[in-house]
């Protein structure tokens, strides 16, 4: 008895002690480098819901948006790595080159990731293109004749999509006029102003806007065409490039962390996306699912980062 | 049909509970004197934080509308107006209270205050749609230029000298300047902190400039609060209505000029409280009684600062350029529940926004018998020691602060900014004109930088565009001509 005490005790004083067998004993904190209401949040929610109901033990998010998602990132970087402390992670290849902050591949745990979201290369609806071909085309022509929106900054996953796009045609993108806003809604209502030629976001972000007849999307840089919106064709079905490109999210942990836990959470992932409920729930949000087991998503993680590395200096951001 | 599903949000049980709730808790704060519309907001965001964007929303408006009638109620009990826009005839009232009219001046104002808000909120529900409609045709050219409109507004119109008024709003800049830059994402004033990387956090710097500043003036002296006149609350509508048929022009054009000024940016409830009662003054017939107690200038003057709520709504959610420092907080929450201002937010949840805007015409119309359940429990409502208040607030703050942000660095930042609103307002620097500066600050950057990116360098397109161009001439007039002029005077 006096034993058990005396156990439950140290075990209650050294919780960075806590082993494979054990874990997880107490409330798990999922950090979310980006602030409530918006997508990465919307997701991580609901992992969090089925991850508590797999391991019995509470999930809770915490939003960390601050700069761009420098804060929450850091805060996942830096946290120990008990297994207490998970993370979601998007495309973050581009802060360390542009001198935001050091994130490597390597200091992050790969857990699994669960979900894909396209690129889409939107214009005008007047504009007078009327394939990705006719677009990418005119750019190459005449380079710094056309304006592209950022959205956020240049490094995000919109603007990175489409400037690898750009340079896998041979567009030289020194040239290419990459203008930085404030996010992708503002950007689509300028460039429907007739402020900017072509602003790439996701499809469904710029969806009220071709409801609306106002914004025709060129192309959706998947290997299919998106349920919601049939008509827009896949840039294979158009060129003979095969890229996918756009935005991804996925489970972390901090460097560090005990195999067994992280092959339990992995394994907890696995049931979660194959679930037939949670791809509902996903489509119904209007959010891609796309599957990566830890092995695939480190290999992902670790290439995604060179070649976002090598646009940005191209980009000279 | 937007409207019918908009009013099914509203009526969801948990929403109305959140209105109701949000409607006294206005009434409370606007009521007690020194504790402002803006500081009731801000102490309410970081709960609306849990909330979903319909009861959040509707939720602010509603307590908006709510404290600026309440100010109402000390104005003329006990002479200090609840919320600075009852301060222009707060005199006005309390010369009546003491002649024993309190019950004639404040079922005067309960009902045109009411009144204001109704036809401030029809504005917004009619202009808003056509005005968006219009400016789905802005460029980062137009959007920069309603952004230095703003600023340049928002030291014209602060209560105090346009010095001052300059020097609050380059600290608001230099707050909002913090973090990464909104452009390139360079790292600014971080000293290599990473919870500066993140920049000063908007609601904390407002709860703490608007909230915890007051908690610290009332440490640093307690004011003790004069005797409160007395009233009857059976009489409170006895020959009212008489005055405000009598009044209806004057209360129609009080509220015309409340949802204009109103919705120009920097312009607020109490300016418009100022002006309106300057305009009855000049046009009323009984020009002689007005500063002796009269309800011609109390009703004109109580609709205008109830417009002028409904009115800076309206550049709010069309340009997502603040009208005063209330309204800025609103964008604040706006960009927080995902609801981004601009005029494809009235394309992308029509919905949702129309919800908000009727929620805000009910808030107004049952202001009436809320306000006078607030005007019979007023003796009860002060009857709170302001220290426990006081103190209930401080916490309040610091839990807010921290459950938005996540980070006890936000308490920290939190309490640096109640020093510096301390600080500033102990020496009569206003304080709306460092909101509006955080939040025009990041719009004008960004919009001129683009811009000047797409223009390739050239500052021609900031006037060849017709509506730039145009907004470009104004805002350069509004400081060239008081400057031009004061130079005519002082040459004669």
């Amino acid at each position: 008895m006096k034993r058990t005490i005396i156990a439950v005790t140290l075990a209650a004083l050294m919780p960075g002690l806590a082993v494979a067998g054990d874990w997880p004993e107490r409330p798990v904190t999922i950090v979310v480098p980006a602030g409530a209401g918006g997508g990465t949040d919307a997701t991580a929610r609901m992992l969090a819901e089925r991850l508590r109901d797999k391991f019995g033990v509470p999930f809770n998010v915490v939003n960390q948006g601050q700069g761009g998602g420098v804060v929450g990132i850091n805060t996942i970087k830096t946290a120990e790595a008990d297994g207490y402390t998970i993370g979601v992670i998007y495309n973050f290849a581009h802060y360390a080159p542009m001198g935001q902050a050091d994130f490597n591949a390597s200091d992050f745990t790969p857990i699994a990731q669960y979900n894909f979201d396209p690129a889409g290369f939107n214009v005008r609806a007047n504009s007078e293109w009327n394939s990705i071909g006719d677009a990418l085309d005119a750019i190459k022509a005449a380079p710094a004749d056309y304006s592209i929106a950022c959205g956020g900054g240049c490094g995000g996953s919109w603007p990175i999509a489409a400037a690898t796009l750009m340079s896998e045609w041979g567009i030289d993108l020194s040239q290419v006029r990459m203008i930085a806003g404030q996010g992708a809604a503002g950007a689509l209502q300028d460039m429907v102003a007739g402020g900017f030629d072509v602003v790439p976001s996701s499809v469904p972000e710029a969806g009220a806007l071709i409801q609306a007849g106002r914004v025709k999307s060129l192309a959706v840089f998947g290997s299919e065409r998106l349920a919601a919106f049939p008509d827009i064709p896949t840039l294979s079905e158009q060129t003979d490039l095969d890229l996918t490109l756009g935005a991804w999210r996925g489970v972390v942990a901090p460097v560090g962390l005990d195999a067994e836990i992280a092959g339990e959470l992995a394994e907890a992932m696995s049931d979660i996306v194959s679930d037939e409920s949670w791809q509902a729930q996903m489509a119904e949000r209007g959010f891609g699912v796309q599957w990566r087991d830890t092995e695939a998503f480190a290999d992902f993680m670790a290439s995604e980062e060179g070649s976002v590395r090598e646009i940005v200096a191209t980009l000279g951001l | 049909m937007v409207v019918f599903e908009s009013l099914a949000l509203l009526m969801e049980p948990k929403t109305l509970g959140v209105i109701l709730g949000c409607a006294a808790y206005g009434l409370i704060v606007g009521a007690i004197p020194g504790f402002t519309a803006t500081m009731a907001v801000a102490l309410l965001v970081p709960m609306t934080y849990f909330l979903d964007p319909v009861p959040a929303l509707a939720g602010i408006v509603t307590l908006a509308a709510m404290a600026i009638f309440a100010g109402d109620i000390p104005g003329a009990l006990l002479r200090m107006p609840g919320t600075p826009a009852s301060a222009a005839y707060a005199n006005e009232s309390y010369q009546m209270a003491k002649r024993g009219e309190a019950e004639t001046a404040l079922g005067v104002g309960l009902l045109a205050s009411a009144f204001g808000g109704v036809f401030g909120a029809l504005m917004l529900i009619f202009a808003a749609p056509f005005l968006a409609e219009i400016s789905l045709s802005f460029s980062s050219f137009e959007y920069f230029w309603l952004a230095c409109l703003g600023l340049v507004a928002a030291i014209a119109a602060s209560n105090s000298t346009p010095a001052k008024g300059a020097i609050s709003l380059f600290i608001g800049l230099t707050i909002g300047m913090v973090g990464l830059d909104p452009v390139m994402g360079q790292q600014r004033f971080t000293f290599g902190n990473i919870n500066l990387v993140g920049g000063l956090a908007f609601i904390p710097v407002l709860i703490g400039l608007f909230a915890v500043s007051e908690a610290f003036r009332f440490g640093a002296k307690p004011v003790a609060r004069p005797e409160i006149l007395p009233i009857s609350p059976k009489s409170l509508f006895t020959g009212v209505f008489s005055h405000v048929r009598r009044l209806k022009w004057p209360i129609l054009r009080g509220s015309g000029i409340g949802s204009i000024v109103g919705a120009i940016p920097g312009a607020g409830a109490d300016i418009a409280a100022y002006i309106s009662y300057a305009v009855a003054r000049r046009f009323s017939p009984k020009k002689d009684a007005f500063g002796t107690g009269t309800v011609d200038g109390i009703a004109p003057a109580t609709a205008a600062n109830n417009a002028a709520v409904g009115g800076a709504l309206i550049p709010a959610t069309v340009f997502g350029i603040p009208g005063d420092s209330l309204t800025a907080v609103i964008i604040g929450v706006l960009y927080m529940k995902g609801l981004n201002p601009g005029p494809t937010v009235f394309l992308m949840q029509p919905t949702l926004l129309y919800a908000i805007f009727i929620a805000f015409l009910i808030a107004n119309i049952v202001m009436v018998p809320f306000g006078f359940g607030a005007i019979v429990l007023f003796r009860r409502i002060l009857s709170a020691p302001p220290g426990v208040v006081m103190a209930l607030v401080t916490l309040a703050c610091i839990v807010g602060a921290f459950a938005v942000e996540n980070t006890t660095f936000a308490i920290f930042v939190m309490l640096a900014a109640g020093l510096l609103g301390f600080y500033l307002e102990e020496n009569e620097f206003p304080l709306a004109p460092v909101i509006l500066g955080i939040v025009l600050g990041p719009i004008l950057e960004s919009t001129f930088l683009a811009s000047l990116a797409k223009s390739q360098g050239s500052f021609v397109e900031f006037f060849s565009r017709p509506i730039a161009g145009s907004l470009g001439a104004i805002t350069i007039a509004t400081i060239l001509v008081p400057l031009l002029y004061a130079l005519l005077i002082r040459r004669k």
